[in-house]
């Protein structure tokens, strides 16, 4: 059986309500000020302000004219000509929304940011340049100079606490800590989310970026490409390519405009361009400790990151360049020789010293696992007191630097 | 080559430098007409406020939603939502959710019957039976 709503129940007890909706365009006017009585006609309450008119859609904008050069001498008194734009029509949303914007309040307040930091400035952090290819708007710039900054603050902590790290494995921590896909990554534990299209309209807190159209390919500036030459040496990557030792230069920020990119691409410039805009604002005090709190206390155990290939050899030409005696590799302890699975413990020894052990199910994957922690000990040694670089930026005393070890590098063979 | 390196990306640890809170997002749901939701609506002119105030890190947002139980709906960094029917409860009853919803971190509930969990490796080191005493060879 069918219920009859309680609130039509009692309908014929209540006082006539005013009508919902106005009849007559004369009627609006009347309506304005009268409160609603029926329950269904409810003012909208929320942080984000609610649009209620069209006329907020609008921004008054200065009509840049072509002629102006020549009129400037004529005209220069007589007040700019301003024009009224629909906010649809803007690429990006404009500086002024961000104030009101709920999601970028809460955004800067969950990084901790300072008050200091403008709302404006967060907001333009999120305009990745395929959204608004002017670069007064977008985050190219910023991105420039927050990756900068992060390649410098990373490679100086790693230099000066690992000061014996083999070169590609500097490449591997710093892309560990600031490469590309941690730094997409590190944008979405900050709860960055993206917006579906960019434009004027959109709530300035979200990601704004070209989305790549499903069954589209990625654009061929992001493509893998074939390394410029066949052997590329170590040099070659210090040099030309980007601080994580890849093949190829990665693609500038500018160059990206008006290409639809991937959302790590955009996650990622955020995360630079955030950085570059607090080094702008707040100074680097701040950036060194955000850089701190946000990235290096991650968790990497640079120990996983290694990959011998002939970790005896290596051994044995590390310890003839420093001086060593021969390592010798001599069984500690073993069982099961003659079993399904025997385990034998062997050390690596140079004279009386042992440098490394290793266990294994044979004889040679034990000496080769104990010639690789050997390796490793030698390789992660790591000062007591290090002073980096940053840290003495702009002091006058310079008592308090210690130089740090610079070590003669990696085995070659 | 002697050597090459193994690319992965650092594992987060909220909290160890920065804490970043979990809850993104909360929407007040209300209703204006029903008395189920009287608590709700006491809660949203007297404590909302100051809620917000002491949360700046959350969005916060507000809608009615005619006719039906009020209802609290978190939004977390990890895409999931969790929403609590907070239907005849007091002012207080629904701030009490509200900071319930605020500090969970948005996983599915998990029994922990482990007393540590870590991803250091064990300072002591793993127990072997090779290293003693009594080994002879």
């Amino acid at each position: 059986m069918k219920r009859i709503r309680i609130s039509r129940c009692a309908q014929q007890l209540l006082a006539q309500p005013s009508p919902r909706r106005p009849l007559c365009p004369c009627a609006t006017v009347l309506q304005r000020n009268i409160t609603p009585h029926n329950h269904r006609i409810q003012a909208r309450f929320q942080t984000t302000a609610a649009i209620q008119n069209n006329e907020d859609l609008e921004i008054e904008i200065e009509e840049p004219s072509a002629s102006e050069a020549i009129e400037s001498t004529s005209r220069s008194s007589a007040p700019q000509r301003r024009r009224r734009m629909r906010l649809e029509n803007l690429p990006s949303p404009h500086p002024s929304a961000a104030s009101h914007s709920a999601k970028l309040s809460a955004l800067r307040a969950r990084l901790s940011l300072h008050q200091r930091f403008p709302l404006q400035t967060l907001a333009r952090t999120l305009v990745h340049p395929s959204a608004d290819p002017d670069p007064a708007f977008n985050n190219a710039s910023l991105s420039i100079l927050g990756a900068n900054l992060l390649g410098y603050y990373t490679t100086e902590y790693l230099m000066c606490n690992y000061p014996r790290l083999p070169m590609s494995v500097i490449f591997a921590a710093q892309y560990a800590y600031v490469g590309p896909k941690a730094l997409a990554t590190v944008a979405s534990e900050w709860g960055i989310e993206a917006a579906a299209e960019p434009g004027g309209e959109v709530d300035p807190g979200l990601l704004q970026f070209k989305r790549i159209k499903s069954g589209d390919d990625v654009p061929p500036a992001l493509r893998r490409q074939a390394p410029w030459k066949w052997n590329v040496t170590t040099t070659h990557k210090i040099v030309a390519t980007d601080e994580f030792g890849s093949n190829n230069a990665p693609p500038g920020p500018h160059s990206l405009s008006a290409t639809a990119v991937p959302m790590e691409e955009a996650a990622q410039s955020f995360v630079r361009a955030l950085i570059g805009a607090l080094h702008l604002h707040l100074g680097s005090p701040l950036v060194k400790r955000f850089f701190r709190d946000h990235f290096l206390s991650r968790h990497l155990d640079i120990s996983t990151l290694f990959d011998f290939r002939t970790p005896t050899r290596d051994l044995s030409r590390l310890c003839a360049r420093e001086g060593f005696e021969a390592p010798v590799a001599r069984l500690i302890s073993e069982t099961g020789r003659l079993s399904r699975h025997p385990v034998f413990v062997v050390g690596v020894y140079s004279g009386k010293d042992k440098l490394g052990e290793g266990a294994g199910s044979s004889l040679n994957e034990a000496r080769v696992r104990a010639a690789a922690a050997a390796l490793k000990a030698w390789y992660l040694y790591r000062p007591i007191e290090v002073t980096v670089p940053s840290s003495m930026e702009g002091e006058l005393d310079t008592s308090k630097w210690k130089p740090n070890m610079v070590d003669c590098g990696e085995v070659i063979v | 080559m002697p050597l090459s390196a193994i690319r992965t990306v650092a594992k987060p640890q909220n909290g160890v430098g920065a804490f970043i809170l979990q809850c993104r997002k909360l929407e007040f749901h209300y209703c204006d007409w029903a008395g189920s939701s009287r608590g709700m609506n006491a809660f949203i002119k007297s404590s909302l406020p100051s809620f917000a105030k002491r949360n700046p890190q959350i969005e916060i947002s507000v809608s009615p939603r005619p006719r039906r139980h009020p209802v609290i709906r978190a939004h977390y960094i990890n895409g999931n939502q969790r929403a609590i029917c907070v239907r005849n409860l007091t002012n207080e009853g629904v701030r009490e959710k509200a900071e319930l919803l605020r500090d969970a971190s948005g996983e599915k509930n998990k029994r922990v019957n482990k007393p540590v969990t870590s991803i250091n490796e064990s300072v002591r080191g793993i127990w072997s039976p090779f290293h003693g005493a009594k080994i002879q060879i």
